[in-house]
Parts: structure tokens; C-alpha cells; sequence
């Protein structure tokens, strides 16, 4: 029996009733960020957030447990910005690597988000399916 | 599995004699010494690396002081195999939240 293969990158598309700049705004205002970003049962205070919006620039945030009051702290450097079009960020704790670009539907957005993950690169990757193999021998 | 948590299975999994050392484990449990054999390195050595393993949850130790036999613990291994979809399902439920956002900034922007 083969496990699924191991994810190594996704993406996602949504469609916002929102026009672009909005939708730019949402992603790059703290204000804002603070409103929605982390899923539910999951609040990022706006105190904990700071944005340096350009290549090169860095961002730090704590996400909070709504239930426990548990921090995840969380942050990263923007790679590329190209306002109102594309924002790249690599994750400052894991090897994430985030791509959101932003398509104008007239008053409408098209919001593409590719994420992909590396972790210490593609020969420590060959060695982890092989680990995983042999764990999911040994597990199962 | 929380963020960081996975940052040390995945600080834990960064050293390819940790990896080696997990690989064997795979097998059976095993004591430092054991698992001290095939690697170029002191017991001492694989004893922290040991130590690393443990604290990262991935790794238990026995009981019996002299030889504390370690084991392998799946979990955080199949939680790092499937953390990419944790990341999609983070991401897809954040952009449910932003949706509402949106919506609601839109209002305020047309009354």
C-alpha cells in the first residue's frame, strides 16, 4: 500500500466582491490584517503586528488562541512587492514561500495564493520520503 | 499542530545524523550505544542528538536508567509529513475571514 504523496505545494483561488485596491489594502495595512488573518478561533492583535511593505522589508505578528490565550508568533520578509499586482513573502520560521497576486475583474478581485514549501532543499526532501516510507512501515 | 511545534520537528529533522538516527529507529528501539555504532560520532554526541529528538517530541526514552532504550514517536513525523495541508487549510480558512472582511469594508464604503 503507498501513502499519499507528501504536499509539497498548493494553491488557492478567490474571488473577492471587492474592487483590487481594497483587496491590496486588506494584505499590506496592519490595520486591516488584524481583522482577518488566522482562521477561526484564532484573533492577531493589531498590537503585535508591524509591516515594512517593500522588498526587502520584514513583518512580525502574534496570532493568539481565542480559547487559551495560547501566542504563535509568526513573521517573514517580503521578497516582492508590486502594488496592486503581486506580494512575495518567504516564512521566517519554516521554508514557506508565498506568492498572492491580484487580478482586476472590474470591481471585482481575482486573488491567487501559491504556496509552496521547501525544507533545507530538494536532497533533504528525498531523504525524508524515504524516512517517511520507512515510518509508515513501521507504523502501520 | 502549532507553529511551534513544527518549527522544532522540523529544527529536530534539519541534521542528517538526527534523520539517520530517526531511520534506525524505524526499525526498533534501540540504546545510545546502539545507535551510537554506525555513526562517526561519540555516544556523547548522539546522546544530545538524542536529547534534541526527545525534546521535539519525536523520540522517547525508557525507563531503566543505565540503558534507556529510545523510541520512535510517529506523531509529530505524520503531523510534518501533512503540514503543508495544515498550511492550505490555515490559509483557505483566513481568506474565509477576509472575504467577510472585504464585505464589510465595502458596506462602509457605499452608505
Amino acid at each position: 500500500m503507498t501513502d499519499p504523496p507528501i504536499e509539497r505545494e498548493f494553491t488557492i483561488t478567490r474571488v473577492f466582491d471587492a474592487p483590487r485596491e481594497l483587496v491590496w489594502k486588506a494584505w499590506t495595512d496592519p490595520d486591516q490584517v488584524a481583522r482577518w488573518f488566522g482562521p477561526a478561533g484564532i484573533s492577531t492583535p493589531r498590537s503585535t503586528i508591524t509591516m515594512d511593505v517593500r522588498p526587502g522589508g520584514t513583518f512580525e505578528l502574534t496570532m493568539v488562541g481565542d480559547a487559551d490565550g495560547t501566542e504563535y508568533p509568526s513573521g517573514g520578509t517580503f521578497l516582492e512587492v508590486d502594488e496592486p499586482e503581486r506580494l512575495v513573502w518567504r516564512d521566517r520560521d519554516i521554508d514557506l514561500l508565498v506568492t498572492v497576486s491580484f487580478v482586476d475583474l472590474g470591481g471585482r478581485t481575482e486573488m491567487t495564493c501559491h504556496v509552496v514549501g521547501r525544507t533545507g532543499g530538494v536532497e533533504a526532501y528525498d531523504g525524508w520520503s524515504t524516512m517517511f516510507d520507512k515510518l509508515a512501515d513501521a507504523l502501520h | 499542530m502549532p507553529v511551534d511545534q513544527l518549527s522544532s520537528t522540523f529544527a529536530a529533522l534539519a541534521d542528517p545524523t538526527r534523520r539517520a538516527i530517526l531511520e534506525r529507529l524505524a526499525d526498533g528501539e534501540a540504546t545510545v550505544n546502539e545507535l551510537a555504532q554506525p555513526f562517526p560520532v561519540t555516544v556523547q554526541a548522539v546522546s544530545k542528538h538524542l536529547k534534541v529528538l526527545e525534546h521535539a517530541g519525536l523520540v522517547t526514552r525508557g525507563r531503566a536508567a543505565q540503558w534507556r532504550p529510545a523510541r520512535l514517536r510517529g506523531r509529530p513525523l505524520e503531523d510534518a509529513a501533512g503540514w503543508l495541508a495544515r498550511y492550505r487549510q490555515f490559509f483557505e480558512a483566513s481568506f474565509d475571514r477576509l472575504d467577510d472582511h472585504l464585505r464589510a469594508m465595502q458596506r462602509r464604503r457605499d452608505d
